[in-house]
C-alpha cells in the first residue's frame, strides 16, 4: 500500500524561499487547499472505522429505530458458529493459495522473460491483460469455459480420453470413467476453481512488478558472483538475484494479500459462497449477511477483523522492510 | 542475464511461456468466440472461432407469432444487436462513463491543492494533515463498505449517482502520489509566480499541473481502470434502479436471468465491456502499466 515509500519520504521539506514574502496569504490558501480533503478523509475513511467499531458490538439493523448492546456477542458467534468458521476457513485457504501462486507465477514468468533474447514484451503484455479486463466479466467467461457439459475445458479433457493420459494419471482415468470435475459445484473442487482464477488474474500484475525490479540489479553481481563460483542459474538466483528483489518482494505480497482478503467478484457471480460454504470469504458475507439480510452487527464485526488483519500486514510489512531487506 | 544461453534452452523457454500464453488467453478466446456463434454451436463446440454464420432461427421471435422466415438471423448480428436490445446497454456504458469520469474529476480536483499545500505551503499542522494522509493509506475502502452503505442509507442517497461517486471522492493515494510529485518542483518556478502577482489558486492550476501531467496522467489510468471494472461498490449501493446500473452490473443482471439461450448475447456484453479498456491498453502500454502499478493498490 505504498507506505513504506511513505514513511520514507517523510522528511520535512527544505526551508523555501518563498518566505520572505508574505506568508500570510500561502498559509491561508494552505489551509483552504487541505480542508476539503481533510473533511473527507475524516466523514469517508476514518467516520466509518469507528462506526463499524461500534455497530460491532450491538444488534442494530437497518430501519430499526434503536439497537441493544450486546457486548462481544458477534464475535462470539464469528469464532464459533459453523458459517463463520467456514468463512474464516475459506478466506484463509483463498489467501494462502492465491498469494504463494501469484507470487511465485509472476516472479517465474519475470525471470524467464527477462532472460529472453527477444519477444519478451509479447509474452509481457499477455500476461497484463487479465489485470485490465472487468474480473466479473471474466469470471461469467470462465465459469462458462469450465462449465461441466458445454465448457471448453471439459470438453477438451474428454477428448484426451482412451489415449495415453489415461494410463499415466488416475485421475483423469477416473474423469473418463464417470465424468470430469464440475469444477464450481463440487465443495472439494469449487474453492480451488475460485483460487486458480485469482491467480489467473493477479499473476500479470506481479510480474510487471517484478520486471521492474529486475532492471534494478546490477549486472556487475552476476559476474561478481561468477568470480565466486556461482555457476548455476540456481545459485545466481539465490545469491543475487532473489536477495535483490526482497523489496520488490515485500511489497508485493502485501498488495497480493490485501487484495486476496478483498475477494468478492468470482464467489458472488460464480458460486455464491456455496457449495456448502466452502467459497464463503469474508468479503462475500459482509455483503450477504449485513446488507442482503439486515445482520449490520455481525456484518460490522467481521468488517472489524478484516481491518485488524489489513493492519497487521500492513506492520508486519514495514517492519520487515526497515529490519531485513536493505541489501543496498 | 549471464550465460550464453543455448537455443535448446530458449526454446524451452518459449515452450513454458506460450503454454502460460493460452492459458491466460483462454477465456478472452471463449469470449469473442461465442459472442460470435450461434446457440447450436455454443452447445456442441462446432464451428470453430467464428462460427459457421449459418442463418438461423430465432426462436423468441417465432413465438410472437411471426412466420420463421422473418425470424431468420445470423449468429454474430443477432448476438451483438440481441445484447443492446435485450438490456439498456448503451445505457449502462453511459453510467459507466459519467461515474468514472466523475469519480476521477473530482479526486483530481481534491487532491491536486491539498497535495500542493502539503508539498509546498507552510502552516501550522501540516505535518498533522500528511500524518492523517498516512494513517487513511491503511483504509482499504472496500473494507468499511458497509458503514459506508449504512451512512449512505441513513441520509437517503443509496440508489442514486451520488451513492457511486461519493466513497470515492477522496484518493489519498492521489494525495500521496502528486505531493511526491510536487516536492520535486523547484520552488522557484513558484516564486517567479508569486512575483508575476499569480495568487495561489492559479498558481495550483496553471503552474503545478502542467508540471504533474505525467502523474497525474498515471492516476488516471488507475483510477478509471479501477472504477469501470468494479463491481463490488455499485452491487452493494445499487439494488433496485436499473438506470443506475454499471457494465458490470449489467451484465450480472443478463447472467442472472439467462436461461441459457442468449449466450450468445451474454458473451457479446461481456466482449462490449471488456474492450475499451483491453484497446487502450494496447495502444498505451507502458502507460497503462506505469500507472497500474505505480499506483498498485487496489
Amino acid at each position: 500500500m505504498a507506505v513504506d515509500v511513505a514513511t520514507s519520504s517523510a522528511v520535512p521539506a527544505a526551508a523555501s524561499p518563498a518566505r520572505r514574502r508574505a506568508p500570510a496569504p500561502a498559509s491561508l490558501a494552505g489551509y483552504a487547499f487541505v480542508a476539503p480533503a481533510i473533511l473527507l478523509m475524516l466523514v469517508i475513511l476514518v467516520a466509518p472505522v469507528l462506526i463499524a467499531a461500534a455497530l460491532s458490538f450491538t444488534d442494530y439493523s437497518l430501519g430499526n429505530p434503536g439497537f441493544d448492546w450486546v457486548g462481544t456477542d458477534n464475535y462470539e458467534k464469528m469464532f464459533s458458529r459453523s458459517t463463520y468458521t467456514k468463512m474464516l476457513t475459506a478466506s484463509a485457504t483463498y489467501v494462502l493459495v492465491v498469494v504463494p501462486g501469484s507470487i511465485g507465477l509472476g516472479l517465474g514468468a519475470a525471470l524467464l522473460i527477462n532472460s529472453l533474447k527477444r519477444f519478451g514484451d509479447f509474452y509481457k503484455t499477455i500476461y497484463f491483460l487479465p489485470v485490465m479486463a472487468a474480473l466479473l466479466a471474466m469470471a461469467i467467461v470462465w465459469e462458462f469455459s469450465l462449465h461441466p457439459t458445454i465448457g471448453l475445458v471439459n470438453k477438451t479433457l474428454e477428448a484426451g480420453c482412451g489415449t495415453f493420459l489415461e494410463q499415466i494419471s488416475d485421475w483423469y482415468a477416473a474423469g473418463c470413467a464417470r465424468n470430469f470435475p464440475l469444477w464450481f459445484g463440487d465443495p472439494d473442487y469449487a474453492i480451488w476453481t475460485v483460487c486458480f482464477i485469482g491467480i489467473w488474474q493477479g499473476f500479470g500484475f506481479n510480474m510487471v512488478l517484478y520486471l521492474a525490479g529486475l532492471t534494478g540489479v546490477p549486472r556487475e553481481l552476476y559476474h561478481a558472483a561468477a568470480i565466486d563460483g556461482a555457476d548455476s542459474a540456481w545459485d545466481r538466483f539465490r545469491l543475487v538475484t532473489w536477495p535483490m528483489l526482497g523489496p520488490t518482494t515485500v511489497f508485493v505480497l502485501t498488495i497480493t494479500t490485501i487484495r486476496s482478503f478483498q475477494v468478492f467478484d468470482t464467489v458472488e457471480a460464480i458460486t455464491g459462497g456455496g457449495p456448502s460454504k466452502s467459497t464463503y470469504v469474508m468479503m462475500f458475507a459482509i455483503y450477504e449477511k449485513a446488507i442482503k439480510h439486515n445482520l449490520i452487527g455481525i456484518g460490522a464485526a467481521i468488517t472489524v477483523v478484516f481491518l485488524a488483519f489489513v493492519l497487521i500486514l500492513t506492520f508486519l510489512q514495514r517492519w520487515l522492510v526497515e529490519r531485513r531487506v536493505h541489501y543496498s | 542475464m549471464t550465460g550464453q544461453a543455448s537455443p535448446f534452452t530458449e526454446a524451452l523457454k518459449h515452450a513454458v511461456l506460450i503454454i502460460g500464453a493460452l492459458i491466460v488467453i483462454l477465456p478472452f478466446y471463449v469470449m469473442v468466440s461465442y459472442s460470435f456463434k450461434a446457440p447450436h454451436e455454443i452447445e456442441t463446440n462446432t464451428g470453430g472461432f467464428f462460427g459457421a454464420q449459418e442463418q438461423m432461427v430465432d426462436e423468441y421471435c417465432v413465438k410472437l407469432g411471426n412466420a420463421r422466415e422473418e425470424c431468420l438471423e445470423t449468429p454474430a448480428i443477432f448476438n451483438y444487436s440481441q445484447a443492446f436490445k435485450k438490456a439498456p446497454l448503451l445505457r449502462y456504458l453511459l453510467n459507466g462513463v459519467i461515474v468514472t469520469a466523475s469519480i476521477f474529476l473530482i479526486q483530481a480536483l481534491v487532491a491536486v491543492p491539498c497535495a500542493y499545500a502539503l508539498a509546498k505551503l507552510k502552516f501550522w499542522g501540516r505535518d498533522l494533515v500528511f500524518g492523517l494522509v498516512l494513517v487513511c493509506l491503511l483504509i482499504p475502502v472496500h473494507a468499511i463498505a458497509l458503514p459506508l452503505y449504512i451512512m449512505l442509507a441513513k441520509v437517503g442517497l443509496t440508489n442514486t449517482y451520488a451513492s457511486l461517486v461519493v466513497p470515492w471522492t477522496i484518493s489519498v493515494f492521489g494525495i500521496f502520489l502528486m505531493r511526491q510529485f510536487f516536492k520535486t518542483v523547484p520552488d522557484d518556478l513558484i516564486d517567479a509566480a508569486r512575483m508575476d502577482g499569480m495568487n495561489e489558486f492559479s498558481i495550483v492550476w496553471k503552474v503545478m499541473l502542467p508540471t504533474a501531467i505525467p502523474a497525474l496522467l498515471a492516476f488516471a489510468i488507475f483510477s478509471v481502470v479501477a472504477h469501470w471494472n468494479d463491481y463490488f461498490w455499485p452491487r452493494v449501493v445499487i439494488t433496485g434502479n436499473r438506470d443506475l446500473y454499471t457494465p458490470p452490473l449489467g451484465l450480472r443482471e443478463f447472467r442472472g436471468g439467462s436461461d441459457g439461450s442468449d449466450w450468445g448475447a451474454m458473451m457479446a456484453t461481456a466482449t462490449i465491456i471488456v474492450t475499451p479498456l483491453i484497446v487502450a491498453f494496447l495502444m498505451a502500454q507502458k502507460r497503462f502499466i506505469e500507472g497500474i502499478t505505480l499506483t498498485g493498490m487496489k
